[in-house]
């Protein structure tokens, strides 16, 4: 099982200068990105974001894929286990394909079932992912977060970089899970100091794959929003979030990254540039009605999430572009028109 | 009958010629002053993204409208006069100003001043209240017009991105004291200066004279301010006696004053004392400004 814990040198603690470590890191990740990747593990390989990865790696690496649900028609070079990262089985997938570099994206991120489910795939099931990938030598792994970890606070900072308390459950306790996942990464990342692992946090992320609650709330016709509020908030392309998960990997990444897009607009902006309309409710009735709604199952999202519709959670993403040089492809513009108009339900 | 329709004559005349104030002469002098405000926002060095934001919120669009108004306070109610604008620096740099009159007027004159006068001109970055961004509307309009809430972060970031971060070393200890205080620098904090000496930033010392008497508080109704949770209740003449009413400022005459750029060296995280008389420099130089200002006043008005 996996091997005693060590003390992580003093480098990998991003908030003190580098320290004394025999060799730095600049040139340990050198060394790792001159490695090649032999077999990559993608978990939630059939989500949108999983296929897109898969795709920008595919020709560098044999990719095997993991997802409760199949990936229908999917490409001759996945080997694809259709399975639940809470059953045993999936420790075999480890056994038997010997991995050396993971990427984990099995995450349940909306409400519609039990929170119990939430918690047990979430944190249970990175918490077996991270345990897995030691047991069996993987020597790269990276843990796609999300910026929203922070949580969207009245006296947020522009551009909270990655020692910025995750402070998400404060006031949208639904998703704590989120924030617990990220802790467990970055628990593992410096105890672990010989797999490199990188946790990126993307920003909303839109696209045409990627079913994210924030690209489902913008394709709406009528977007409920609240009255006086209109927060600045970034968005990337899915395919920036594969590319900067890809640079991660190649780069043999050690350390915790906020991936930031293109740029910031206000919420409304976001709305109509989508096609959608802007529709301003009162706070209290909103907070009384969608809590209400989503009580009885009615609306997908707890009204926790209102406050991201309230206050910035804009994330400084300079960290990752000075490690990778990852600059987006996809500007503002191209980006809305990802979720476009006949994806409407 | 003949004495009712004088009357009416009277009224009709007089809203007339109201009118032809409204429609001709207000026009012609805000037309102008709207003019201008583009032609100076287009110039300012902020770099704005595809939609016409910064990256702090900051919408020109927007704050053009906001700056109107400003303007005509600026320019008719105040008259400010203006000195040494052409100290503010190219690139990062910090304002320290005195802070009087209960309500910030003394902000967004110096603001004004900086957009209207300034060469070329500048956006003048606010640090906002942490309680300011929960007011529904408020909070958008202090983010269009360029400011934000004021976290060490949000400072370090504009300085280095080269905007111009205006700050009130005594808060709001200097914004409600009372009126036989008034030109008395309270207590100054100390965060503005480790911020300079971290992202080396020059700051320009100011001094604000007609503010301090634009609203003559009597007392500071303590208990009313803490029922409220307002940091201060102010009575002065006006308010709250007539309401909303009460609110608009005296017709002072501002007098801004801008001093030379005064550069610092050292650590940051230097004790108190250390960082403390550096402080007390930029004091001091408030200070003076302020006594030479009220010596060449000759009157409260003009």
């Amino acid at each position: 099982m996996a091997r005693a814990p060590v003390e992580g040198p003093d480098e990998l603690f991003h908030f003190a200068a580098a320290g004394t470590a025999p060799e730095p890191r600049e040139r340990r990740e050198a060394r790792r990105a001159a490695e090649p990747i032999e077999k990559l593990l993608i978990t939630g390989i059939a989500g949108g974001q999983g296929r897109l990865i898969a795709r920008r790696m595919a020709g560098g690496c044999r990719i095997v894929g993991v997802d409760r649900a199949p990936w229908e028609g999917h490409p001759a070079y996945v080997n694809m286990h259709v399975l639940d990262i809470r059953k045993r089985k999936f420790e075999d997938v480890f056994r038997t394909e010997r991995p050396d570099a993971v990427v984990h994206l099995a995450f349940v991120r909306h409400f519609r079932g039990d929170p119990e489910l939430r918690h047990e795939v979430n944190v249970l099931g990175t918490k077996r992912v991270l345990e897995y990938a030691i047991a069996h030598g993987v020597r790269r792994m990276v843990v796609v977060s999300s910026g929203y970890v922070y949580g969207a606070l009245p006296d947020n900072p522009y551009y909270v970089n990655e020692e910025f308390p995750l402070n998400v459950s404060r006031t949208y306790p639904e998703v704590r899970d989120l924030a617990e996942v990220d802790t467990l990464a970055t628990a593992f990342l410096w105890r672990h100091p010989d797999v490199a692992t990188a946790i990126l946090r993307p920003v909303n992320t839109l696209g045409y794959y990627t079913h994210s609650a924030i690209g489902r709330y913008l394709s709406q016709r009528y977007v409920p929003t609240i009255l006086g509020f209109n927060p600045m908030m970034q968005f990337v392309h899915e395919e920036d979030v594969a590319e900067a998960v890809a640079l991660a990997l190649e780069g043999g990444l050690h350390g915790v990254y906020n991936v930031a897009g293109p740029g910031a607009v206000p919420l409304k902006v976001a709305i109509r540039e989508t096609g959608g309309n802007a529709m301003p409710i009162p706070e209290p009735v909103a907070r009384a009605v969608f809590g209400q709604l989503f009580r009885f199952g009615l609306y997908h999202t707890p009204a926790g999430a209102m406050d991201f519709l309230k206050y910035p959670c804009t994330i400084d993403g300079r960290r990752f572009e000075t490690a990778t040089g990852f600059r987006p492809l996809y500007s503002l513009t191209e980006t809305f028109q990802s979720v476009c108009p006949p994806l409407r339900p | 009958m003949s004495a009712a329709a004088t009357v009416i004559e009277t009224a009709l005349g007089t809203a007339g010629a109201v009118r032809r104030t409204l429609t001709e002469v207000l026009p012609e002098t805000i037309f102008d002053l709207e003019q201008q405000i583009d032609e100076r926002m287009r110039r300012i060095p902020t770099r704005l993204n595809e939609y016409g934001y910064d990256a702090w919120g900051f919408h020109p669009d927007t704050a053009r409208r906001a700056m109107l108004f400003t303007a005509l306070f600026y320019r008719y109610w105040f008259r400010v006069e203006t000195h040494g604008i052409q100290n503010i620096p190219p690139g990062r740099v910090l304002l320290i100003s005195n802070h009087a009159g209960q309500v910030a007027l003394d902000a967004a004159m110096i603001a004004c001043a900086c957009l209207l006068e300034a060469e070329p001109p500048r956006v003048i970055r606010g640090m906002g209240e942490y309680w300011l961004p929960t007011v529904p509307f408020v909070n958008e309009l202090m983010v269009r017009t360029g400011s934000v809430v004021g976290t060490r972060k949000n400072c370090i970031d504009l300085l280095e991105n080269e905007e111009a971060v205006i700050a009130f070393p005594e808060g709001v200890r200097g914004m409600n004291k009372l009126i036989r205080e008034r030109y008395q620098l309270q207590e100054f904090g100390q965060g503005f200066m480790r911020l300079a000496l971290e992202t080396k930033t020059p700051i320009v010392p100011i001094a604000v004279v007609g503010s301090e008497e634009q609203a003559p508080a009597i007392w500071n109704a303590r208990t009313i301010a803490r029922l409220l949770g307002t940091p201060a209740f102010p009575i002065t003449l006006t308010w709250p006696w007539l309401g909303p009413l009460g609110l608009i400022p005296l017709p002072v005459k501002y007098r801004v004053y801008f001093g030379e750029p005064m550069h610092f060296e050292g650590n940051p995280s230097d004790e108190d004392e250390v960082i403390g008389e550096k402080v007390m420099d930029v004091k001091g130089r408030i200070a003076a400004m302020l006594a030479r200002g009220l010596a060449s006043r000759r009157s409260l008005f003009w």
